[in-house]
């Protein structure tokens, strides 16, 4: 692959609404370049405006200041139909008819393609197949959409984006919904297409964990400040995946790969395997025991598991984590 | 697409609207064996002269306006159920009929409401065509107002339905006011009617038929990309606003020139477009265009020859049969494939 050249490049680009004169912005200073063969993962809490995001880069909605370009052409110079010929969606709205089969809306992608009447031509039906292959869903091109499962069904919505052949696909939130085994599934697929079919894959998405499994580059978009652009082991090193989390309560941790609370650690001392006593950790501080009264001290035994409380040369012993919690929190009252 | 059962569906389809067509003709007051109307068809003169009257000057213009009135609300049904992707809409949700109604209702009925005389019988049916195109076209005008205003199709269709209600409320109050007798010719109006179509009505009706096909044929296309919704639509280089104009202008020549030759027909726009999903088994509007027309043509026909009530002089109102023979109809249809599933 020669390099990953650069089709969608953004340079001080304001997002939001007009309503007659007056201008509602959404995000400011917002800069980005979407490159080729890669999978973009675009995070940020609700209502941070992606969509407005994606509405702009799509060219339905004309940017407040600065502009979208695509292959160094404003978005807003190129017809729609020049745009459909770049850039295919797959958006959060369900499509369930009856009437229409796997194959059938695949095909519907060829339509900025075709003539008046929509008449497939070879070339159009052999980039058809193509997409239905490239998606793993052959099985089921001959099935009814009203017969397919959710995580079926958001692969048939990215073969028909395939199909319609731009060099860039955007998709809405397509893991929302589905669970891990699907979430997984579509998100390793959509890797395998950009660096196989050479596409600039950009995404909206909450699911930070598997985000960071797949993703080649992130752009984070917290609440009124710019777009963070970069590789995502890089901004989790530069702990920039903050941004995204209410910082007083929660923070990123870098050794887990995970959102943690902010909350105080317990300050007790636990004696055992490190793999244990991490979860007697989290349980103690998801019920809000920071301490213990004065000399005493836990100790965990493996194989069986046992939870033994010393007090003071006396010790009582709990098979799991929730007797102990009771018996402590009978204790305080 | 052009798979054998389509084809094979087009020509059992076309077959039996030539045998419905034949029925429709041999059927009425004054019975004419079907075997001399196929040889009649053929170039056999008929045995006798006054049926070659009943059948040059009232059935075969009869048959011919129930042919080109299921056409129009069939074609203009299903635009309007894709474009606002809701299996209720009809031709009549924007409000068209009510306005063809109002129309109509001013005409008859005002006279006595307001001590005015619009109507006399000697006219003929032109006055009340007019009448009819004329209130139309006025809510047509008011709708593209909307719709110029109004970028939600969601918004626009229950304006429309507003529109349907204020102008039926105005009826109500021309009724009110109105004699007997002229509300009863309004009442007979609104039963609609496919008879009393001269051949000069005939080709106005299938000019307006082809006038408003143009739009929906230019757009097929655009017909299949709504089926992802206006979104998706657009994504695919759909221009929606243009796509809405050519819908609102389409079904409203399709719709308003039915309302306007035969009064409003009700149960065909909304019911057929269905029917024609569920026999050719497809979303695709480049099927679902000749075959809901075709499916259309062959409804309104069989309803026709049903209200001439065999063996007997009378004939029902068109529009009571196209509800009683549809509803069943489509309550069958329904129940035997999961309905909800199709939308």
């Amino acid at each position: 692959m020669a390099g990953n050249p650069t089709i969608l490049t953004a340079l001080n680009l304001t997002l939001g609404y007009k309503k007659g004169k007056q201008a509602n912005a959404i995000a400011e200073n917002i800069e980005f370049e979407l490159k080729k063969g890669k999978l973009t993962c675009l995070l940020g809490p609700n209502g941070v405006g992606k969509s407005t995001l994606i509405k702009t880069i799509m060219g339905q909605l004309p940017p407040l200041k600065g502009q979208v370009c695509l292959e160094g052409k404003p978005v807003q110079k190129y017809n729609l139909r020049e745009i459909s010929k770049k850039i295919a969606v797959v958006l959060t709205d369900k499509i369930r008819m009856g009437t229409l089969s796997v194959r059938q809306l695949v095909e519907l992608g060829r339509i900025p393609h075709t003539g008046w009447l929509g008449s497939l031509s070879p070339a159009d039906k052999s980039k058809v197949e193509n997409a239905i292959q490239a998606t793993n869903i052959q099985y089921l091109a001959d099935r009814s959409l009203s017969e397919l499962s959710d995580g079926q069904l958001q692969k048939v919505m990215i073969a028909r984006a395939l199909a319609q052949d731009g060099e860039i696909l955007l998709l809405d939130e397509p893991t929302a919904h589905l669970d891990l085994v699907n979430r997984l599934e579509i998100m390793h697929l959509l890797k395998t297409i950009a660096r196989k079919e050479n596409k600039a894959i950009l995404i909206t998405t909450h699911d930070l964990e598997i985000a960071i499994d797949t993703a080649d580059e992130f752009w984070l978009m917290p609440c009124g400040s710019p777009l963070i652009t970069g590789l995502p082991e890089d901004l989790i090193i530069q702990q920039k995946l903050d941004v995204l989390l209410p910082s007083q309560y929660m923070h990123f941790d870098k050794d887990t790969g995970k959102i943690k609370s902010k909350a105080d650690l317990p300050n007790i001392v636990i004696e055992g395997p490190v793999s244990l006593k991490k979860w007697l950790e989290l349980a103690l501080v998801k019920n809000n025991i920071l301490k213990l009264p004065e000399n005493q001290f836990i100790s965990i035994k493996t194989s069986p598991f046992e939870l033994i409380l010393h007090n003071n040369g006396n010790s009582t012993k709990f098979s799991n984590i929730k007797n102990f919690l009771d018996y402590l929190k009978q204790e305080s009252v | 697409m052009k798979n054998n059962p389509t084809y094979l569906l087009f020509v059992l389809g076309l077959l039996l609207c030539l045998l419905l067509f034949i029925l429709n003709l041999s059927i009425g007051s004054v019975h004419i064996p079907f075997g001399e109307i196929a040889g009649r068809l053929v170039g056999k003169p008929l045995p006798k002269t006054s049926w070659e009257t009943i059948l040059i000057e009232y059935r075969f213009p009869k048959a011919l306006t129930a042919i080109l009135a299921g056409i129009s609300l069939s074609v203009s049904g299903l635009q309007m159920q894709t474009f606002f992707r809701n299996p209720l809409a009809g031709p009549y949700v924007l409000g068209i009929s009510s306005g063809a109604g109002l129309g109509v209702a001013i005409l008859l009925m005002a006279s006595s409401a307001f001590g005015w005389v619009l109507y006399q019988g000697s006219l003929g049916v032109w006055p009340i065509i007019f009448a009819a195109s004329l209130g139309a076209i006025l809510v047509l005008l008011l709708m593209s107002l909307t719709a110029w205003k109004v970028k939600d199709s969601m918004t626009l269709l229950i304006v429309g339905l507003m529109f349907g209600a204020a102008v039926s409320a105005l009826i109500s109050v021309l009724a009110y006011f109105s004699e007997a007798e002229q509300l009863k010719l309004f009442t007979i109006w609104s039963m609609g009617s496919l008879g009393g179509s001269s051949y000069a009505q005939l080709s106005g009706f299938s000019l307006a038929l082809l006038l408003g096909s143009i739009p929906m044929l230019y757009m097929l296309k655009s017909y299949n990309a709504m089926l992802m919704g206006e979104a998706y639509a657009e994504s695919m280089g759909i221009n929606i606003s243009r796509l809405r104009w050519g819908m609102i202008i389409s079904t409203g020549i399709l719709a308003g020139s039915a309302t306007a030759f035969c009064g409003p027909i009700a149960f065909i726009g909304i019911a057929v477009p269905h029917m024609a999903r569920l026999v050719f088994k497809t979303a695709d509007h480049r099927i679902l265009l000749p075959g809901s027309a075709l499916a259309g043509a062959i409804i309104l026909l069989f309803c026709d020859a049903v209200s001439q009530l065999p063996g007997s002089a009378q004939t029902l109102p068109i529009n009571a049969v196209t509800s009683l023979v549809g509803a069943p109809m489509v309550i069958w249809l329904i129940l035997r494939r999961n309905f909800s599933k199709e939308f």
